[in-house]
């Protein structure tokens, strides 16, 4: 057992970003006075926050810094998320929401959606989302916290559309209300240990010096330390995700309802996003510069935008992939410095937020030790693949051939571990399973069936349910679900209901 | 669009011990239309699995699923409850530790033991308070199978049950009939390929010929229709499991506990399970221990002496035959994980349950789940040998990589790895590394506790504890009132 008097662990994190900023809040908060937590960040280098969705996951990281969610949602000009709204994805004209919750319920060990297919081919299923409340929920534009019985109300979860730029500065304010300090300055030089190779302190460019044991580097796709210094080796996945640009351009509200979810539609050579924020709308175009221009690019997404825009389009540039190992020597790399997938599922800063909790379960009190290391890394690959396999199947799953883009993801081979589950899911109808990491059976069901990917075959047993009986049982379960929701404020409503969690008009 | 598949037809499921008549009944209720034919053949008597008189909390959930009522069970089977499985000498010669079943239990009432934890004898040491509820109910010898839709102070206690292995065979079989699976008895005389990798038919001796779409080998561990497969291949876990011979001492009295011990002696490993009609004995040898120092550690002339040699399939599924069971794993009945394995091997078949024409995908999908059943289950098993003491009495099991990685963040860390499909809980696989003796760490988050949270954390374990207690009634005044309450079902 390490001894409570022993001196505490300095931490260093690079980067005042997201990423930064939660880490070293979390790691202030979690770790208390074992660490001492600094943070060097340069006002002259721009955050990108793109990350303005986020996973249900995020609300137990808030409250675990001891944070109301109604502050956190004044401060970040949060409204409530129940899914996305993927269109065009499929097919033009086609759309599904891919909700924090399930369809339906099994039947006799079989899985709803066996049922839902043996419904649709006689033609007695309304769409999939007809059965799942969260989804009825979301399309009425309607929110309540879920319910914590049994009920149809408590078949979902929920996350917040907030704004990433006041996200990271918020993170800031509670780093700096319980301890963290704050260095202001540019890095000019990483100063390493000749005969480890560790690192041992950054230098400023005014000659400052800031020593630490443990370093954090969360300096974004730059990945200062992790990259530039150690050379940590980058793994690209362009190939299976050529989305390597976005254009962001936040817009005012179209109309008096604030939708609790998220939308993206795909375009000729990526997609966009609309995401609903207490006074604006999120909006932006996320492409492949293989395949479209900047400039082409941001005209087109200026004339997507439905409200009025309220900047022009700023393009952020990214690449799709991971460093091999997030921790090498005394340096974690946390956020884009680690890796980036594509902004799709909204997984930024739930893979930000799973690198600070899994480093927190590992923290070194002493000497590191190599096994942490490697349970670390072996933890961040899980994650990332499985992440990975989920977002190539939005793109692959389709029949659009309108653009060479959308006939380059259709067309091209996808990693095996992918294959391998579509393969099951195309002859069986069935999913691959695991319990760890991020997308169970649901995610994976919505995502197929919404894209039009039809197993050839499903269960056995469904046949042999009497059809006219099961189809009523379904439609039961349809109006239960359209009546318990009918029940349930609008979102709007809702979000107004407790003004302390709303922000000044800007 | 999407057809439903074509259903079997019929499947012949290969022996007929409690395993096979489970998986009987499990598929004809999953599949009525079809038909299913148990070819009794005998299992042997190294079938662990299929000879088993008690498993793990999973199998009372299948029951559950397959209408096979726990009352029945206690009425006419024998069945008896257990709440926790007590580990003698482990960690020390005078080790002991408890692991309940169950996933309720406070992290930070965890700290507090990882604190106070010294081994040492459980008399010795009276300050060590009880670490679950389920240990307070044993120690007080109070329990009742809680009522399933109410919230009551037990409502939490996770249990395994004992039986009778014929009487409960019986029970099976007529729950069989009633389904209506038949079954045919005789031995295989031949077994002829469909061509494709698996079985078109098989002959019984006297009985003629009968063909399937699918075969279900719940023959024991000859595995008689998978070990005809080209393809079929076991994965021995001779370097992980020492254990080469059980030997199975004649019943003893019959007992009502709530616990059931596994003492490590220096020859081997000794269970004791108290059976309501009988306790009964066995211990677990490698090949060094001589018969005469085994009989000495058995404390009896044995009834039966069981050979073994653990290993797992490395495909449990292959064309149309699934190796279910002992014919899947064959290994020791330690921490009674052999039916359990069996029954989640069962669950997962009636989850993923075929077609008449099996798709390569779905064979990779169960052989790929199974096999991480198989190998957590070894794993478990190769944390028992990796015990302090339990090093000194097997000094040549060896430690597979995943079990040392948990061992070592377990004892630094107080973190156990997730694993996929593992046998026991989360919360059941801390208890159960306690109880053999390896010492916790404190996890970051416990580190970080204070001693009021740790207080009042405790308070709380023990106003519920007491609760419990209260609330339960003594164990074999209730079993009594039931059996007399119904006594036409008894005998």
């Amino acid at each position: 057992m390490s001894d409570s008097q022993a001196k505490p662990r300095r931490v260093v994190v690079l980067g005042g970003g997201t990423a930064g900023w939660m880490t070293a809040a979390g790691l202030a908060r979690m770790m208390g006075d074992r660490v001492t937590v600094d943070l060097v960040e340069s006002e002259d280098i721009g955050i990108i926050g793109v990350g303005e969705a986020t996973l249900p996951h995020i609300r137990g990281f808030v409250e675990r810094l001891g944070i109301s969610e109604a502050e956190f949602m004044r401060a970040t000009h949060a409204t409530y998320k129940l899914g996305i709204d993927f269109r065009d994805f499929g097919r033009i004209g086609e759309s599904y929401i891919h909700p924090f919750g399930s369809f339906g319920e099994e039947l006799g060990g079989v899985g709803f959606h066996h049922y839902w297919l043996e419904l649709n081919r006689r033609g007695l299923a309304g769409p999939l989302g007809d059965y799942s409340f969260c989804v009825a929920a979301a399309l009425a534009n309607r929110f309540a916290p879920p319910a914590e019985d049994m009920s149809l109300a408590s078949s979902y979860g929920y996350a917040y559309q907030f704004d990433a730029t006041l996200f990271g500065p918020f993170m800031r304010e509670s780093g700096l209300s319980i301890g963290v300090t704050r260095h202001e300055g540019l890095v000019t030089e990483v100063e390493r240990d000749g005969e480890s190779g560790d690192v041992a302190a950054l230098k400023l460019e005014d000659g400052r010096r800031i020593e630490g044991d443990l370093f954090v580097d969360c300096s974004g796709f730059r990945s200062r330390i992790l990259g530039q210094e150690l050379g940590e080796e980058w793994e690209d996945w362009t190939h299976w995700l050529p989305c390597d640009r976005a254009a962001a351009m936040p817009c005012k509200h179209a109309t008096d309802d604030i939708r609790p979810f998220t939308t993206a539609t795909a375009m000729p050579a990526g997609w966009r996003w609309q995401i609903p924020l207490q006074h604006r709308m999120g909006n932006g175009y996320v492409f492949s510069s293989a395949f479209i221009g900047e400039d082409q690019a941001c005209d087109a997404i200026k004339k997507a935008s439905e409200g009025e825009p309220l900047a022009d389009p700023r393009v952020l540039r990214f690449r799709p992939g991971r460093r091999r190992r997030s921790w090498s020597h005394n340096v974690i790399a946390v956020g884009l410095a680690s890796g980036f997938l594509e902004p799709l599922e909204s997984t930024s800063i739930y893979l930000a937020q799973m690198a600070i909790t899994y480093l927190i379960e590992l923290f070194p009190e002493g000497a590191i030790e190599p096994a942490d290391r490697d349970e670390f890394n072996r933890l961040v690959d899980m994650e990332y693949d499985r992440v990975r396999d989920f977002l190539i199947l939005h793109y692959h799953a389709t029949t659009r051939d309108d653009s060479e883009f959308w006939n380059h993801v259709r067309t091209m081979t996808v990693p095996d571990s992918l294959a391998g589950k579509m393969e099951l899911w195309r002859q069986a109808g069935r999913i691959e399973k695991y319990s760890d990491g991020l997308f169970y059976d649901a995610s994976w069901i919505a995502v197929y069936l919404g894209q039009g990917l039809m197993p050839e075959r499903h269960d056995t047993r469904t046949g042999l349910v009497d059809p006219e009986r099961l189809k009523s049982a379904t439609d039961r379960l349809r109006s239960e679900i359209n009546t318990s929701v009918s029940q349930m404020p609008a979102h709007t409503d809702y979000l107004r209901r407790n003004s302390a969690r709303l922000a000044e008009p800007t | 669009m999407s057809q439903p598949r074509e259903p079997l037809r019929r499947i012949v499921v290969a022996g007929g011990g409690q395993v096979g008549v489970l998986t009987a009944i499990g598929l004809r209720r999953a599949l009525p239309t079809c038909e299913v034919v148990v070819i009794g053949i005998a299992s042997g008597l190294a079938a662990f699995a299929d000879r088993a008189s008690t498993s793990l909390p999973f199998t009372n959930k299948l029951h559950d699923r397959l209408g096979i009522e726990e009352a029945q069970l206690v009425l006419s089977a024998g069945g008896s409850y257990r709440l926790a499985t007590h580990y003698v000498g482990w960690g020390g010669k005078e080790q002991h530790g408890i692991m309940p079943y169950g996933g309720a239990s406070d992290p930070a009432l965890q700290t507090r033991f990882a604190q106070q934890w010294g081994g040492g004898p459980r008399n010795v040491s009276q300050d060590r308070p009880a670490g679950s509820i389920a240990e307070a109910l044993v120690e007080a010898g109070r329990f009742a199978p809680p009522p399933p839709d109410a919230d009551t102070p037990i409502s939490e206690v996770e249990y395994a049950l004992r039986w009778n292995p014929p009487a409960y065979r019986n029970l099976l079989v007529d729950h069989a009939r009633r389904a209506g699976v038949t079954h045919v008895s005789g031995l295989i005389a031949a077994i002829q390929p469909d061509g494709r990798g698996g079985i078109a038919s098989i002959a019984i001796e006297g009985q003629g010929t009968i063909e399937a779409d699918l075969f279900v080998d719940c023959s024991g561990p000859d595995a008689i229709l998978a070990s005809a497969m080209p393809e079929f291949d076991v994965a021995p876990w001779s370097d992980i499991s020492p254990i080469r011979r059980v030997l199975v001492a004649p019943p003893g009295q019959a007992m009502l506990e709530l616990e059931d011990r596994i003492s490590l002696l220096s020859e081997g490993w000794l269970c004791e399970l108290a059976g309501r009609d009988g306790l009964q004995t066995m211990l677990a040898i490698d090949d060094a221990v001589s018969d005469d120092a085994a009989r000495a550690a058995l404390q009896a002339e044995p009834a039966a002496v069981l050979n073994l040699s653990p290993g797992r399939a490395r495909e449990a599924w292959i064309g149309n035959v699934i190796a279910m069971g002992d014919a899947a794993v064959r290994c020791e009945p330690l921490g009674f994980l052999p039916l359990d394995l069996a029954h989640r091997q069962l669950h997962l078949l009636l989850e993923m349950l075929p077609g008449r024409q099996i798709v390569a995908s779905e064979r990779a999908e169960y052989n790929r789940r199974a096999g991480l059943m198989f190998d957590a289950a070894r794993d478990l098993l190769a944390m028992h040998y990796a015990a302090p003491r339990a090093r000194m009495v097997f000094p040549d099991a060896g430690v597979p990589g995943t079990v040392r990685t948990t061992l070592d963040q377990f004892e630094r860390r107080g973190r156990l790895p997730f694993q996929e499909e593992a046998p026991l809980l989360k919360q059941e696989q801390l208890a159960l590394l306690g109880a053999l003796g390896f010492a916790r760490g404190l996890s970051t988050r416990e580190q970080h506790l204070s001693e009021r949270d740790i207080a009042a954390t405790q308070a709380d374990f023990a106003a519920r504890s007491q609760a419990a207690v209260a609330f339960a009634p003594p164990y074999a005044q209730w079993l009594t009132s039931v059996l007399r309450a119904n006594p036409a079902q008894t005998g």
